[in-house]
């Protein structure tokens, strides 16, 4: 397009100053989110859009780097264990919140008793699990109760944000947020945008970028609309099509991982060499390379997170092996009999098509495929349906607490979650996993449990997916493993 | 003129009737609310203490009765996804419906008479061929495509305008552009058509012999028995924007307005806040359709209104 | 249309046969119109026969052959002559067979509705005095009812499906005919003959059939076309919010809906769909505009006079407006 006619086109299109958003303060970037926060309390919902906010405004006692690892944050050091039911945590000093209340042991004790009071009924307690209450040592040293024996409480304190008590008493902290953290509230134009400054206080210092707006927009499409129109500058979830067609963009891989759950019971996937003939059938790679574009990584033989806590390092990737498939289901005298595959549409990133693709690679060594794509919800019900199990399921399990006792209690301990299977011992392992103390012992425990699954292939796990962000040209940022947008870690290139 | 004004009411209010029963209906007899709102994770005694907290244990007709008793009080409940009473963000969003619906369709209106005169003055003429084909090309075009069609175009290929979102005035152009776009189309024939008609009249033929001026034919008397057909049609576009076609041009430019919160209650289940939104439109097309009216009524005494 | 037929007034007079060539004719000479239909009779086939038109099943995928452009451009192939989708789909197939879930839901609706509609009609235009008043009302009420918004939170409670989007469509768009129907036989009824069979002792249903209903046909005809349009372009706008035709069917609006997040890499997607939404409408429109004029006497006077018009002025020289035909 011509430049002077464009130039004249805006001229007769609007004539008063710059048209679109952006480039008006050097250090103000906008973030396209994908929906709204439902409310700005920060313990009360399990809502993404809260927490993409209140992330930056709020901390918690324990932060991770990008790269995942655990490190003190609001919390001095990292906590002590001192029994079975009991963690003590050393508080940072001289740390005030934005309103000017100290932050202190009361501070703490307030806000493990708020989200964990029963009238507040608070949805981040599929997080907190365990956690029973606190109580105050001194001004700067708490402890904090767990209902029982909890190896991963550290890293359930990483999604605990620390709101102060007064404020919290007096004000409404679902519209008024005030915390601890880099930045501080402006505005919240609801349906549209929340503005956030930089706290200029903060303990690191003032963050780089002085000024952020979050924009909600649902559409996949419209986000990227706005990107390519230099509107937005980083935006979230965006298909690996596009990793060409925007400015710049980042890709770091996530905590989703999709697998497909095999029942142990059902007639049809009973014998284990069908179950391992469903996993080498599949060329993993193949979809990988074409439907993600290479931004997913072939998973390594297990549903555990590789950067989880009890991720088996000894287990390879499935190979892929039609042949070897084939014979498995001759062995197996199975030649042609029907699998049902259940799914969904449209929750995850290219599920169907996944899917489809897992359903062609089945028909290839000689089985029938009875794909079966539900409603989100309808699919929920069955795969919640302890009494009929679906043959296979596929599923994407997405891990936030970096435990492999995410993984295990939703996919193998019978009678849980959405495992389809009926043992026993498997599931008192896991049970037992889950409440040992002795890292190295459980450890050795999750290396025992995920070699079983291996071996008699409870699942067809398939791959790690990766985070895609879109951004401007100007933005530099790398994205972290856990999928957070600290807006403290970006900044922009003038 | 009292009395009429009063028979209007009483008809609105069964309008209302009408739709509360319609929502009653579907949301209590043919749906679930307790399966539609509440999480799948949610235990039997969650279900069963929401089911006691709207009112479903109770008869179907008591349930209306207080179905009915809240909404006197605009009490819709509250919204299960912002957690705050419905109506409040009915309120908070109408705004910004209203101001697109006054930009979109206050272009279509002022557009569209010049452009429908101009093509009258001369039928079959190339400008009046070139306002029908366009006319025409512009009634079938679905909103929604349009305006992804703008945003390609004007946004990210030409930069000019904003994307998305609301704040700018400069945010306002390509939403009000696409919803006006229809009513545009279809006000520019009416007009261009009932011109025509009317030029084609004695008394008009009459005047112009007598030498008037023909912008003063135009804007004295042939414009003025134009009107009624027009305001007839401009409040049927007005009613049939606000009964739902804003619902898609909010969606594609992603404004906040009642249309994009509707379909977003929709998605999360929120069917409190869902009622709210269409008990409101509801209302305010009774008032717009009783505002009509009355226009009508002053503008030409002699419209039998009943 | 404005390029008007100077074909013969009387065309009342003649029967049957001479009747439709006269229509024809007519017809032959409203090109756009001509056009319109031609469009219109091509969609329908190209529904009916979608197996054996269709090159591919529109729902096969293809992983290796994703987002493929239209065959005239670099990277594109004649095996896909209108590209592929973000599925690796035939874009050309899919528009093939989403004409028929655009073509099954407008006819549906309409037919139902303008039964309905036109039954109810006749028996408040007929039955008269309380009955009237009565279903008058409850149309008059339900007018005003917020169409789509309404439709839209009905379809999300009991769930998308063909037949709902049909039924419920049906249900919201019955009123017009009611109240067309029912304005036309209250003025029938009024007219001499009518009233002479009423007195001579007509039972009611030989009054309806032998004169009420032949009055209507053409009044109904021209509603039905254009309410036709409307019910495409809705089903279209429900479809592509997500609420209409569900995956793995296929609609135009739902793949304009699939493909928006594809518009700056693969503008055929949103293109095709959308361009056979259009296609379909403005041929029905023109073709409606005709009937419209053909079927109302005092509109062909007009269209007569301003033909004569249109000839005299060019007689006069007056080419600078009128460009040569």
């Amino acid at each position: 397009m011509n430049d002077t006619f464009r130039r004249v086109l805006a001229a007769a299109v609007f004539s008063a100053g710059s048209l679109t958003a952006g480039a008006v303060l050097a250090q103000s970037i906008t973030i396209a989110i994908g929906s709204e926060p439902s409310t700005l309390d920060p313990q009360l919902r399990d809502d993404g859009g809260e927490r993409q906010v209140n992330d930056n405004i709020y901390e918690t006692l324990l932060a991770r780097t990008p790269t995942g690892e655990l490190v003190p944050s609001l919390a001095a050091e990292m906590p002590k264990q001192i029994d079975d039911l009991t963690w003590e945590f050393t508080l940072r000093e001289g740390v005030t919140f934005h309103n000017g209340e100290p932050f202190n042991a009361d501070a703490v004790v307030y806000s493990v008793k708020r989200v964990v009071a029963p009238e507040n009924a608070s949805e981040q307690m599929a997080y907190l699990g365990t956690i029973a209450g606190a109580e105050k040592v001194d001004d700067y040293k708490v402890r904090i109760t767990t209902s029982g024996p909890d190896p991963i409480l550290p890293s359930r304190m990483y999604w605990m944000k620390i709101v102060p008590p007064k404020h919290a008493e007096e004000a409404d902290l679902a519209a008024q947020p005030v915390g601890t953290g880099p930045y501080k509230f402006v505005s919240w134009n609801r349906g549209s945008d929340i503005t956030l400054e930089a706290n200029a206080d903060h303990r690191d210092g003032a963050p780089d970028v002085e000024q952020v707006t979050y924009r909600f927009v649902t559409e996949p499409g419209t986000r990227l609309s706005g990107l390519m129109a230099g509107e937005f500058d980083v935006i979230v979830n965006l298909p690996p099509e596009f990793t060409a067609t925007v400015p710049k963009f980042a890709a770091v891989r996530g905590i989703e991982t999709s697998t497909i759950i095999l029942s142990t019971d059902n007639e049809a996937t009973r014998d284990p060499r069908v179950r391992q003939a469903l996993n080498i059938a599949i060329d993993r790679k193949a979809i990988a390379d074409n439907l993600f574009l290479g931004y997913a990584e072939v998973a390594k033989g297990q549903l555990i997170h590789p950067n989880a806590f009890g991720f088996n390092k000894s287990i390879e990737a499935y190979p892929y092996d039609p042949d070897r498939a084939r014979q498995l289901l001759a062995e197996a005298g199975a030649e042609g009999s029907t699998i049902e595959l259940l799914g969904e549409s449209g929750r995850w990133l290219k599920d169907r098509e996944v899917i489809e693709a897992v359903a062609g690679y089945w028909t290839e060594i000689g089985l029938k495929v009875d794909v079966q794509i539900e409603e989100f919800s309808r699919y929920l019900d069955r795969l919640f349906d302890m009494k009929v199990r679906p043959d296979a399921y596929f599923v994407l399990n997405s891990n936030e607490l970096f435990d492999a006792d995410r993984e295990m209690s939703f996919a193998y301990e019978a009678g849980a979650g959405g495992a389809s299977n009926s043992e026993k011992e498997l599931a008192e392992t896991i049970r037992a996993a889950r409440t040992e103390t002795d890292l190295e012992e459980r450890s050795t425990l999750y290396d025992k449990l995920t070699a079983k699954l291996h071996e008699e292939a409870f699942d067809v796990p398939l791959f790690n997916h990766q985070d895609i962000y879109g951004m401007s040209a100007r933005m530099e940022w790398q994205p972290r493993v856990d999928g957070k947008l600290i807006v403290k870690e970006m900044s922009v290139a003038e | 003129m009292g009395s009429f004004i009063l028979r209007r009411l009483w008809q609105g209010l069964l309008v209302v009737l009408g739709v509360t029963l319609t929502v009653f209906v579907v949301t209590r007899v043919f749906g679930d609310p307790v399966s539609l709102m509440l999480p799948l994770t949610a235990t039997a005694e969650q279900r069963a203490a929401f089911a006691h907290e709207i009112g479903l244990d109770r008869p179907l007709l008591v349930q209306f009765l207080g179905f009915m008793r809240d909404l006197v009080a605009l009490d819709f409940g509250n919204s299960l996804w912002q957690r705050r009473p419905a109506i409040e963000v009915v309120f908070e969003r109408l705004p910004n419906t209203l101001l697109l619906i006054v930009a979109g369709l206050g272009f279509a209106i002022l557009a569209s008479i010049p452009l429908g005169i101009i093509a009258a003055l001369r039928p079959g003429g190339i400008v009046d061929r070139l306002t029908v084909s366009l006319g025409l090309i512009g009634l079938s075009m679905p909103q929604f495509w349009v305006g992804l069609l703008f945003i390609v175009i004007f946004a990210v290929q030409l930069k000019l305008l904003p994307t998305s979102g609301m704040g700018t005035p400069a945010h306002l152009i390509l939403p009000a552009l696409t919803l006006g776009l229809t009513p545009l189309a279809r006000l520019t024939l009416l007009v261009r058509s009932s011109m025509i008609d009317e030029l084609n009249q004695q008394y008009i033929k009459a005047a112009r012999a007598k030498g008037l001026g023909l912008s003063r034919i135009l804007g004295v008397h042939a414009l003025r028995n134009v009107l009624i057909s027009f305001l007839t049609l401009t409040g049927w576009e007005l009613i049939s924007i606000l009964a739902g076609y804003t619902v898609v041009v909010e969606t594609v430019f992603a404004w906040p307005g009642l249309g994009l919160t509707a379909m977003q209650a929709i998605q999360r289940g929120d069917l409190f806040l869902m009622q709210a939104i269409v008990f409101s439109i509801a209302f305010l097309i009774v008032l717009i359709n009783i505002a009509l009216d009355i226009a009508f009524k002053m503008i030409d005494p002699r419209i039998n209104l009943n | 249309m404005s390029s008007a037929s100077t074909s013969s007034l009387p065309l009342a007079l003649s029967g049957g046969t001479r009747l439709a060539g006269g229509f024809l004719r007519e017809l032959w000479h409203d090109k756009p119109a001509a056009i319109g239909l031609l469009v219109i009779l091509l969609i329908i086939a190209m529904a009916i026969f979608a197996p054996l038109i269709a090159p591919y099943d529109p729902a096969a995928q293809s992983l290796i052959a994703r987002l493929k452009p239209p065959a005239w451009l670099a990277g594109g192939s004649w095996a896909h002559p209108l590209g592929t989708d973000h599925l690796g789909r035939d874009v050309l197939s899919r528009v093939i067979w989403g004409s028929r879930a655009t073509l099954l839901i407008g006819f549906s609706v309409v037919l139902l509705a303008g039964t309905f509609g036109v039954i109810v009609g006749l028996w408040a235009g007929y039955a008269g005095g309380r009955v009237d008043s009565l279903v008058m009302r409850l149309v008059d009420i339900q007018v005003s009812f917020p169409g789509i918004l309404l439709i839209l939170l009905i379809v999300s409670v009991i769930g998308p499906s063909i037949t709902t989007m049909i039924v419920v469509l049906a249900v919201t768009n019955w009123m017009v005919y009611a109240r067309q129907v029912r304005g036309i036989v209250m003025s029938v009824r009024q007219t001499a003959y009518v009233e002479a069979a009423e007195v001579i002792g007509c039972r009611p249903g030989r009054v309806i059939f032998r004169h009420i209903l032949p009055n209507l046909f053409s009044p109904i005809l021209t509603v039905a076309i254009l309410e036709f349009t409307n019910i495409v372009l809705a089903e279209a706008a429900i479809s592509f919010l997500g609420l209409g035709v569900q995956p793995p069917a296929t609609s135009w609006g739902l793949d304009v809906a699939a493909a928006r997040d594809y518009i700056f890499i693969a503008w055929w997607l949103i293109t095709f769909p959308g361009l056979s939404i259009v296609a379909t409408v403005l041929s029905v429109n023109l073709f409606a505009n005709w009937v419209r004029i053909t079927a109302d006497p005092q509109e062909r006077e007009k269209r007569f006079a301003r033909a004569q018009a249109a000839k005299r002025r060019r007689a006069r020289g007056d080419q600078a407006t009128v460009p040569a035909e």
